[in-house]
């Protein structure tokens, strides 16, 4: 097969096709950046490691956090109070909807802002044709959550499930204009991020799910698709119990697969490999983190072995590049993907 | 249920109102606190619990019901406090906290809520504790068991860093320390010193009762 682009490259595999070798597009965290290579460019850090998408997250804009706290805590764009960590995205702290009443008065960003798009318009113009253009978001189940709290917003599932509707729908018609907005500047890919089980179960009921989650998340899915996008959605834990619905959405592809959750690649590969491309699993808990050399290419040889036969597999960790993962492993891992995942998968 | 007398029911239930009118009736009736503590709250917590770890419910139901559990609690503390005496002291007693660098704290919450069902007193640290404020917390009270969450394993290392950190300040003897979060496992509590690790709410509560042994 002669060499594909990278965007070729990812969208063969969200096509459950094999292309030419398996994607890669998941690069270094900041500090890793820095210490192979400082003072580079986003441009030089896509080039150097030669990334088959590039991606811009909207919790990493300048213009989601509209208002600095203090030294440690922001405010972002729902209104939620951050605390700043190693984590590049800060966790929430505080949400701004503490009563119903809150509600009332709360209004919902507005899509439409200019602010929003700079950044994926330069991608496009820069890398259109060659790699893949990602716009990422996080969901609104897990957007819900910092808002009200999540105790209290688990709790309004039981107690007040019309709030929960009401302030889903609002986050939901924010981003189905976010979608539509960011395919006409020229996303491709439309990535959203968030959980939706702990290592255990999922969070809630497959009622809850159904009845409240599900069709939210089903409608991103069919506006971005409308747009000519492909979907990908990602969550940790062990949604074992609930993967049929959210592949019943239509997504195109699932990450990670968590393995800390018990989740089994290699399973889910067998029972869901000919409706989803699966993306991730080389585990970045211990692997990437405190692992060997040698550990982390056994576990991307696992990754390709369970997942690349037959296309329908894009490589990264089972969750992100955080702040303990080690610069060798993730060097290693980088490697290991070009070193194994060529096709035909002979490993 | 049929074992299962009417407030823990109640309680199992989800039933806020019911379980409060129940509780008020039996502490008019002098019904000793300390035996609706055991024998309601704690084996319609205990239910609540199994039906937790098995799949049956899930965080909402788990919150709700230790919503009905806190009307019951709050309804008995001063009770259970006059009863235990002057001071009130008593030989359960819990402090916990997000270690360092982590904020996470559902899970954590959600130990706290079957701790207290079970009659522990706890104090909640908050989250992004460091090393310093457990000692702090450790030195000025008299906790049985201190408990580090970590949900993060870039933040795990801070269970370490705080079991050190008793060690260097005298206290680690006056105090057993606890671990959980989802990437802790019982080889990292081997590895740290810890003195318990739990995997989640219900295997915490019938571990720290050994603990305390």
């Amino acid at each position: 097969m002669k060499t594909l682009t990278g965007a070729e490259r990812v969208f063969k595999a969200l096509q459950l096709q094999e292309p030419d070798r398996v994607p890669f597009h998941e690069g270094p965290n900041r500090k890793i950046r820095e210490e192979i290579l400082p003072g580079a460019s986003d441009d030089d850090v896509v080039e150097y490691f030669d990334l088959d998408a590039v991606g811009v997250g909207e919790r990493g804009l300048p213009g989601y956090r509209i208002e600095t706290l203090d030294a440690s805590h922001f405010r972002n764009q729902w209104g939620t109070i951050v605390r700043v960590t190693s984590e590049s995205l800060g966790i929430p702290v505080e949400g701004a909807i503490k009563t119903e009443k809150d509600l009332d008065t709360w209004h919902p960003p507005d899509p439409d802002e200019p602010w929003r798009y700079e950044k994926l318009a330069e991608l496009v113009k820069r890398y259109k044709g060659q790699r893949a253009i990602i716009a990422a978001f996080q969901d609104p189940f897990n957007v819900a959550n910092e808002m009200r709290g999540a105790a209290a917003h688990y709790m309004d599932f039981v107690r007040n499930p019309d709030l929960v509707d009401r302030l889903a729908g609002l986050i939901r018609d924010y981003h189905l204009r976010l979608i539509r907005n960011c395919i006409e500047v020229g996303a491709e890919i439309i990535n959203f991020a968030g959980d939706y089980a702990t290592t255990k179960w999922p969070m809630l009921s497959r009622e809850h799910f159904a009845k409240h989650v599900i069709p939210v998340l089903k409608a991103l899915v069919d506006e971005a698709h409308s747009g000519g996008a492909y979907f990908v959605k990602h969550t940790d834990g062990n949604i074992i119990p609930i993967i049929d619905m959210i592949l019943d959405t239509g997504i195109n592809g699932l990450h990670p697969i968590d393995p800390n959750a018990g989740m089994d690649l290699g399973e889910v590969k067998k029972k869901y490999g000919h409706r989803v491309c699966l993306v991730g699993n080389v585990d970045c808990a211990y692997t990437l983190t405190w692992g060997t050399l040698e550990e982390v290419r056994e576990d991307v040889k696992r990754c390709m072995r369970q997942a690349a036969r037959g296309g329908g597999y894009i490589c990264q960790s089972s969750n992100s590049i955080h702040s303990a993962v080690k610069t060798e492993n993730y060097l290693e891992m980088v490697k290991a993907i070009r070193d194994y995942g060529k096709y035909p998968i002979s490993i | 249920m049929a074992d299962l007398s009417e407030i823990a029911q109640s309680l199992v239930a989800r039933d806020i109102a019911k379980i409060e009118e129940l509780t008020r009736a039996a502490i008019d009736a002098n019904v000793p606190a300390q035996e609706i503590l055991d024998e309601d709250v704690v084996a319609g917590m205990q239910v609540v619990g199994e039906q937790f770890e098995s799949g049956e419910i899930f965080l909402p139901e788990l919150l709700m019901a230790g919503e009905a559990a806190k009307v019951v609690m709050n309804l008995l503390k001063p009770l259970l406090t006059k009863q235990k005496g002057v001071t009130g002291s008593t030989d359960k007693k819990v402090a916990i906290g997000t270690v360092q660098g982590d904020v996470h704290d559902i899970g954590k919450n959600i130990v706290i809520m079957m701790l207290e069902a079970n009659g522990w007193e706890i104090t909640n640290l908050g989250v992004d504790v460091s090393p310093e404020e457990f000692c702090a917390a450790v030195k000025e009270n008299d906790f049985q068991i201190l408990g580090l969450s970590a949900l993060l394993t870039g933040t795990m290392p801070n269970q370490r860093e705080t079991i050190e950190a008793l060690k260097a300040a005298g206290l680690r003897g006056k105090v057993k320390v606890a671990i959980g979060g989802a990437m802790c496992t019982q080889g990292w509590a081997d590895q740290i010193g810890a003195d318990c690790y739990a995997a989640d709410a219900a295997e915490t509560v019938k571990k720290f009762k050994l603990l305390i042994q």
